[in-house]
């Protein structure tokens, strides 16, 4: 009898409006979900190992700065410097591994200088009370400066052995990088959702006048938002440079702008308050697995950017439309 | 849904406002000596890169400062940066197109086509350009608008049809070949270009088999990317044929990621970097197209300082001839000039 009255009313509570409100707060799992179900029925090649772990690999350094970029965006603020950040980090490590030969140095550098100039950004914002995206969008051009006066505007390779091995070693068939990733995620999780810090960036990003009334440091932990995303930076310009063993000033154009897509899409919202690294994880492995499809399926890579813009204005659009009914 | 807040579109205006600002900063002229030939004897020369901050315009740039040194004569060059923008450049051009600051120009256009709006220049002084052509037809060598007397250039299909001649060689015992072409930006008319004639060549022969087409960006790591994903579906490719040596490093990359030995595999690219040559010569790739960018600078300087004193003008000078090797590089060609190092790092 139980049984019997429990399933109509299960059946009652799903109306519309409960699933505009499901696709509101999910539509970057189901179409990810859907292009994942697509490959796989479309290519065999889709499902493998292999491919999984090549697709976790290839965006990694992205899926790192837009993990901490989450932070700064639910924290109201932006990161336009992130790309710029990249370029410097991934530069200085090549001049200083051909310089020192030092390998462990050249690629434990990255972070520390990804921090600095993310603190940069984040006193920019709080001393100087520069908006962020004017902050960030003047700080990339500095950054940016710097990492073509340090190369000249040429690239450096660096000869040596085992500058490689962050980028591209594996240990059990499964890139470095893929491991430092998941890293990067959980601790990054944890502190959002188990720490005092990460209940601050919501209270800051949620409405800055009442988190400063409650008592928070509002500058502290804006500095330490900005911080944090350089620092992830940091971490992406430290692997990327090690993949391809040439640092170069254009290197990471346009990852400020994929990492903001991709938060965006995972449905962290853009005013600030609400947000969760998943779904940047997710929005970064959607946007991917679009590019990934495309390759292995040999469409018209023209068509790409096309696909793609298309899918985000449907993840937003869904969005949109559970917030409207709700 | 408002995307942003009212104050955050107020930052975005005062944000675009500010990128305006930099823009128009960017395309004023700088400020500098007013020296003519007919007033000091001196000629001010505006080089105008597509980029200062690249290691191809650079080596152009390089090239003119030699031949401006081994010229005779006095040259003051003012190097102009066009940061990649098209728009950027055609104000450069526009702005010493008039007055009388500047005797004469060498560019390397970032677009060509769209450079060809800047003509005729107001104050008439002679252009000489490097790489592309200036004007609506981009495999045209020959001059198209009032005011360039020079290209020293290569049309680009027809590079791109001798690399691809050098596939069909290669591919000539094996059936099927599989080939991925790994081209720079699908939405650029040059690379379009190239593209097409990549497959002019490549699909009439029918053991050839074209199973993808991935945009490089000129970047390693974009192609390694590509390149890992066409490898997933095509792990017995048998050639990766790229326009740029960045892009066919990153391939070279994806290869060894998959464990697969890149001499297995037939790897070439296009311009000559030291890094490049080095590859080909270990056998670590099987060919390059060599670009001369040095060289290219020295030859369009020279054409200027023709027009400048009264001198015959070469309109059209072959890129491919201006170096000293075989541009259609092999290790057999490069064993030749033991000596031969490249005319840019990259």
């Amino acid at each position: 009898m139980t049984t019997a009255t429990a399933t109509p009313t299960r059946i009652s509570r799903i109306t519309p409006a409960s699933a505009l409100l499901f696709l509101r707060d999910y539509a970057v799992l189901v179409l990810l979900g859907i292009i994942l179900l697509v490959l796989a029925i479309a290519t065999p090649s889709f499902f493998t190992f292999a491919n999984i772990v090549n697709i976790l690999n290839q965006n990694a350094p992205l899926a790192i700065i837009a993990v901490a970029g989450t932070f700064v965006i639910i924290s109201g603020s932006f990161d336009l410097s992130t790309a710029a950040i990249y370029a410097v980090c991934s530069v200085a490590a090549a001049w200083v591994a051909v310089a020192s030969g030092s390998v462990v140095l050249a690629l434990l550098m990255p972070p520390v200088i990804g921090m600095l100039l993310g603190a940069f950004n984040g006193f920019s914002v709080t001393v100087l009370r520069v908006h962020s995206f004017l902050a960030t969008l003047a700080s990339s051009l500095i950054f940016k400066a710097i990492a073509v006066l340090i190369t000249g505007g040429a690239l450096i390779s660096v000869p040596l052995d085992g500058f490689s091995e962050l980028g591209r070693g594996r240990i059990g068939g499964v890139f470095y990088s893929v491991i430092i990733l998941f890293i990067f995620i959980a601790v990054m999780w944890f502190v959002l959702n188990g720490t005092v810090y990460g209940r601050h960036v919501f209270a800051v990003g949620g409405n800055q006048d009442a988190a400063q009334l409650s008592g928070v440091s509002v500058d502290r932990i804006k500095v330490a938002v900005f911080a944090v995303s350089g620092l992830a930076a940091g971490i992406a310009a430290s692997i990327g440079v090690s993949r391809i063993a040439s640092g170069q000033p254009q290197a990471g154009e346009g990852l400020e702008l994929a990492a903001i897509a991709a938060i965006i899409l995972g449905g962290t919202s853009i005013n600030g308050g609400m947000g969760a690294v998943w779904r940047s994880v997710a929005g970064v492995f959607l946007i991917a697995l679009i590019g990934n499809g495309f390759d292995i399926l040999g469409f018209n890579p023209q068509l790409k950017n096309l696909v793609t813009g298309v899918i985000i204005l449907a993840a937003v659009a869904l969005a949109a439309v559970g917030v409207k009914r709700r | 849904m408002h995307i942003l807040s009212k104050n955050g579109r107020r930052v975005a205006v005062v944000a675009i406002a500010a990128l305006g600002v930099s823009s128009l900063a960017a395309c004023s002229s700088p400020s500098g000596s007013n020296g003519s030939a007919e007033s000091d004897g001196t000629y001010s020369i505006a080089v105008l890169l597509a980029s200062s901050q690249n290691g191809y315009n650079q080596a152009v740039a390089e090239g003119v400062q030699k031949a401006a040194d081994s010229l005779d004569g006095k040259f003051d060059i003012t190097v102009l940066d066009g940061g990649f923008n098209a728009d950027t450049q055609l104000s450069q051009m526009e702005t010493a197109g008039v007055g009388e600051k500047y005797d004469g120009i060498v560019v390397v256009p970032f677009d060509g086509p769209a450079l060809a709006a800047a003509f005729p220049l107001a104050n008439g002084i002679p252009v000489t350009t490097a790489l592309n052509p200036i004007g609506p037809d981009i495999e045209e060598m020959e001059p198209q608008v009032e005011g360039v007397v020079a290209t020293v250039a290569v049309p680009a299909g027809e590079a791109a049809a001798k690399q691809a001649e050098g596939v069909v060689e290669y591919c000539a015992d094996i059936d099927p070949c599989k080939v991925a072409l790994l081209v720079g930006q699908l939405n650029a008319p040059l690379d379009v270009t190239r593209e097409a004639a990549y497959r002019k060549v490549l699909e009439p022969e029918a053991n050839i088999e074209i199973v993808a087409t991935v945009e490089g960006n000129y970047d390693p790591d974009l192609s390694s990317t590509a390149i890992s994903n066409v490898l997933q579906a095509n792990p017995d490719i048998n050639v990766v044929l790229s326009n740029a040596d960045q892009q066919t490093e990153g391939a070279q990359i994806a290869l060894e990621d998959a464990g697969i030995d890149p001499s297995t595999v037939y790897l070439t690219g296009g311009g000559g970097t030291s890094k490049s040559i080095q590859n080909v010569r270990d056998g670590v790739w099987k060919a390059d197209y060599i670009n001369f960018p040095v060289s290219m600078g020295k030859a369009a300087m020279e054409q200027l300082y023709n027009a400048l004193t009264g001198g015959d003008v070469t309109s059209f000078v072959n890129a491919d001839e201006v170096g000293e090797v075989d541009p259609y590089a092999t290790k057999e060609t490069l064993d030749e000039t033991p000596d031969y190092t490249g005319e840019w790092v990259g």
